[in-house]
């Protein structure tokens, strides 16, 4: 048996690749009903779910902020009471962090990352129905939690003592504890799914230096979740295990120590910010050289500022400690590496200015909020070089300049790209365009209300209001300033709802968008919109970074998987050599049912240490079914027959 | 829709590869680093709750024993033999061998789960004794966790292959096995060394 790809040339007579399309359509098809859609292993079906859960999060987040600004508009208002704030504000940090950023970049990189290179799915299409599961069933956990009044109330970042068992009682800080399990394993399991999709499935010829700069984005994001998230996952458990079984990890009356949670949390928790950051970077990159019609300039350097940011990315947590008492050399370090961050960031926002200004850039939607993008990231770069001092940030620690940086950070820096990022592959994902004249509506107003919210809250951190309290006196002078992001908020909630109208008329009676609506250079415009359940009828062949953009009208592939099995192609790491195949797995259920044991382990872990004696055994039985042996082909007989 | 030219024909591609080459090995290395990381963690929680006290163990805490934990550490050392013999009769494609080398090795996975319970009392402490206890049982948790899922996959990969439903790639999913088998036990040799050992000398 020879061990590798045949050169043949020919092009598949069309009514062979209408007979191949119609056994793939029959191998690989999603049957209705709802078992099926629960049994589903489709990274397209497990995709489009997480955007959309991740989506309903994002509103639920916003709608707490929104509420807490409705507080805050004047002094002494009486909204909301101290309690509720605190869970409120909590609730918003938890959502917005680990509900909604997160899961929302990964979820778009599932989508799409097998698309862009290539490939018929992931490379565990159970795992990855696995990790939706476990992470819509951590939110629906925190959120029923909430709404029973025991939703988190110490801080999306829970510091101890206040969240030990001694400061607050009962279950609420239990519920923050568990809520992170939950979603870091999605996460983590959402990153082993990248990592190996991008190493080992991408079509023949996309060495790693022709992989969009997207797909790097996501490797890049993937690999730093692999190393971050274990640290917030295990201070959550010290957290709960001190809180259940009485350790003293954060007790200091017994050897413990409360800045080891600081540690451990900022360890993971500054990462966390490039996490959500530079997926982003990818959307912006695939945008700007669909919409100027070239090549992101300086490929290699764009490559290498992602990787680089990657790692300075993990040098910097102790900034967030500053005033905890962190010696000199440790403070100028931390200094030098935060402010050395913004390098690879400059050099990024360079390389995009050098390629918009050398093509004929076209102001679309998607374009719009990539400028909207560079503007207010930029702002919010710029005050973070401020804050990576460390004497201007003793004086604005704990004040709603933070606020004001961080939100314009991450709203500039992660969610306009995304919004670019809707607008720019809605029409993939479902066979629409939406209307740009909403869309500009859209982009205006958000653009506005993030100005007008947050803006005014840096004056307010320097005339010393602290984050998170619930209202304040009339004689500080702060109302106005206020009552004017109160009016910011508003603004966004508009253009947040004339986004909804715009995807729900346009899913109705948007323009039909065909494969290219937009003259996209990458793999994933090659199929139809909505892509067919096996994504490529044949895998392509790739042989330069702009598949799509190539001279050549036809599209070179590969033949020879079988159709009446979920065949796919491995490729090796470096160059993309075809190297094996690899049968996927069928739709299976286990998925889900082993995803309902994870949950019942760690919500029965909230009330007894006993929830391990039942819930292992649970998770277990799951795993059994998940890997038990059924429809298989027996060796010997394989042996004899060969794969003919 | 676009037009398509065959230029490779890829039928003759083998299915069934080992390492590097299989989907599955790659995503063992994952896992390995995610649990590395966890148990880089407690470690560091460790040596990082260390510096709150003046003597190691605590006062009044006695030293662990090292029996049984140096029994256990050789024995998951000398588990790698056989379970390197089983990974290389599964590249020669050797159901036999494979059979011989899984059985010994779930054997000796459920000496290693067995003699954790006496590793745990071992310790001479307790989890809420003191931060010393809290994280020498953490780290020693976290390990067992891993070796219980290991033995559990171990047991029924050796079903599995005793069964009659093997097919050729359960053997690249054995050698994965393998590969995990490697990371968890030579991982608790500086475990080992840091819970057990350290408090002789800290």
């Amino acid at each position: 048996m020879s061990a590798e790809a045949v050169p043949v040339q020919a092009a598949p007579s069309v009514p062979e690749e209408e007979r191949v399309r119609h056994e793939l359509e029959q191998t690989w098809r999603q049957p209705p009903g709802l078992l099926p859609w629960l049994k589903s292993v489709d990274h397209k079906s497990v995709g489009k779910r997480y955007i959309i859960t991740a989506f309903i999060f994002f509103v639920l987040g916003g709608l707490e902020a929104a509420t807490m600004r409705a507080q805050l508009a004047r002094p002494e208002n009486t909204v909301l009471g101290p309690d509720a704030y605190n869970q409120f504000f909590s609730m918003h940090g938890i959502t917005m962090m680990f509900l909604f950023a997160v899961p929302m970049m990964t979820a778009i990189g599932l989508y799409l990352v097998p698309l862009m290179i290539g490939a018929r799915n992931v490379a565990f299409p159970r795992l990855n129905a696995y990790g939706y599961w476990v992470y819509l069933f951590g939110g629906l956990f925190l959120y029923i939690s909430f709404f029973l009044n025991t939703g988190p109330d110490t801080g999306w970042f829970s510091y101890v003592p206040l969240a030990g068992p001694e400061f607050t009682p009962g279950k609420r800080a239990d519920v923050y504890a568990q809520a992170i399990t939950f979603t870091e394993i999605a996460a983590l399991v959402g990153s082993v799914e990248l990592i190996v999709t991008i190493f080992k499935n991408r079509a023949p010829g996309m060495t790693l230096n022709r992989m969009p700069l997207f797909v790097w984005a996501m490797l890049v994001q993937a690999f730093m979740v692999l190393f971050a998230m274990p640290w917030v996952a295990t201070a959550t458990q010290f957290l709960a295990m001190d809180r259940l079984v009485a350790t003293h990890f954060f007790n200091p009356a017994e050897g413990g120590d409360p800045l080891l949670w600081q540690h451990l949390f900022w360890f993971f928790g500054h990462p966390e910010v490039y996490i959500i950051f530079i997926p982003a970077l990818g959307f912006v990159s695939s945008i700007v050289a669909t919409f100027t019609r070239r090549q992101v300039f300086g490929y290699p350097a764009m490559v290498l500022s992602m990787v680089a940011t990657g790692f300075l990315g993990f040098g910097l947590w102790v900034h967030h400690m500053f005033t905890t008492g962190v010696p000199q050399l440790g403070q100028s370090f931390f200094t030098g590496a935060s402010m050395m961050i913004a390098i690879p960031s400059g050099i990024q926002i360079f390389c995009w200015i050098a390629t918009i200004w050398a093509g004929r850039p076209r102001f679309t939607v998607p374009f719009l909020f990539v400028l909207g993008f560079v503007v207010l990231f930029i702002i919010g770069g710029f005050t973070g070089v401020m804050i990576a001092s460390v004497a201007f940030d003793q004086q604005v620690h704990d004040t709603y300049f933070i606020v004001a940086h961080f939100h314009y950070v991450l709203i500039g820096g992660a969610v306009f790209p995304l919004f670019a990022a809707f607008y720019y592959w809605f029409p993939k994902l479902t066979g629409r365009m939406l209307s740009e004249s909403l869309g500009r509506w859209n982009f205006w107003l958000f653009l506005l209300g993030v100005n007008l919210t947050f803006f005014p809250m840096h004056q307010l951190g320097f005339e010393g209001m602290p984050r998170r309290v619930y209202t304040y006196l009339e004689e500080t002078g702060w109302g106005d300033l206020n009552l004017l992001a109160t009016i910011g908020a508003v603004t966004i909630a508009t253009s947040m709802l004339l986004f909804v109208i715009n995807v729900v008329s346009s899913l109705r009676q948007g323009a039909p968008a065909g494969d290219d609506p937009w003259g996209g250079e990458t793999l994933e415009w090659a199929t139809s919109s909505p892509p067919r359940p096996y994504n490529f009828a044949y895998i392509p062949v790739v042989s330069g970074r702009s598949p799509l953009w190539a001279s050549s009208a036809e599209m070179p592939v590969v033949t020879g998987l079988r159709t009446d099995v979920r065949d796919t192609l491995v490729t090796t790491v470096l160059d993309a050599e075809p190297d094996s195949k690899h049968r996927h797995p069928n739709p299976t259920i286990w998925p889900l049912l082993t995803a309902v044991a994870t949950t019942i382990l760690f919500v029965t872990l909230i009330f007894t240490p006993w929830g391990a004696v039942i819930g292992t055994p649970l998770l277990l039985l799951g795993l059994l079914g998940w890997g038990w042996p059924r429809g298989r082909e027996k060796w010997e007989q394989q042996l004899v027959e060969g794969e003919a | 829709m676009r037009v398509t030219r065959a230029v490779a024909d890829v039928s003759a591609l083998p299915r069934t590869v080992f390492g590097h080459r299989s989907l599955m090995w790659w995503g063992t290395l994952g896992f390995i680093i995610i649990e590395g990381t966890t148990l880089f963690i407690c470690a560091m929680s460790y040596f990082y709750l260390r510096r709150n006290y003046s003597t190691w163990p605590p006062e009044h805490i006695f030293r662990p024993a090292l029996l049984i934990p140096t029994i256990q550490v050789i024995l998951m050392l000398a588990s790698n033999i056989p379970m390197w013999w089983a990974d290389r009769a599964s590249r020669r494609m050797d159901l036999q061998g494979l059979r011989a080398g899984f059985l010994i090795c779930s054997a000796l996975a459920v000496m290693m789960t067995i003699l954790r319970w006496f590793e745990f009392r071992a310790l001479n402490v307790r989890w809420d004794t003191s931060a010393y206890g809290s994280v020498a049982w953490a780290t020693l948790t976290a390990h067992t966790t891993l070796l219980v899922l290991e033995l559990a996959e171990t047991v029924a990969f050796t079903a599995l292959l005793f069964g009659n439903q093997v097919e050729e790639r359960d053997l690249s999913g054995a050698s994965d096995n393998a590969f995990y088998w490697y990371f968890l036990t030579g991982v608790w040799v500086p475990l080992y060394a840091i819970v057990f050992l350290s408090p002789y000398f800290m």
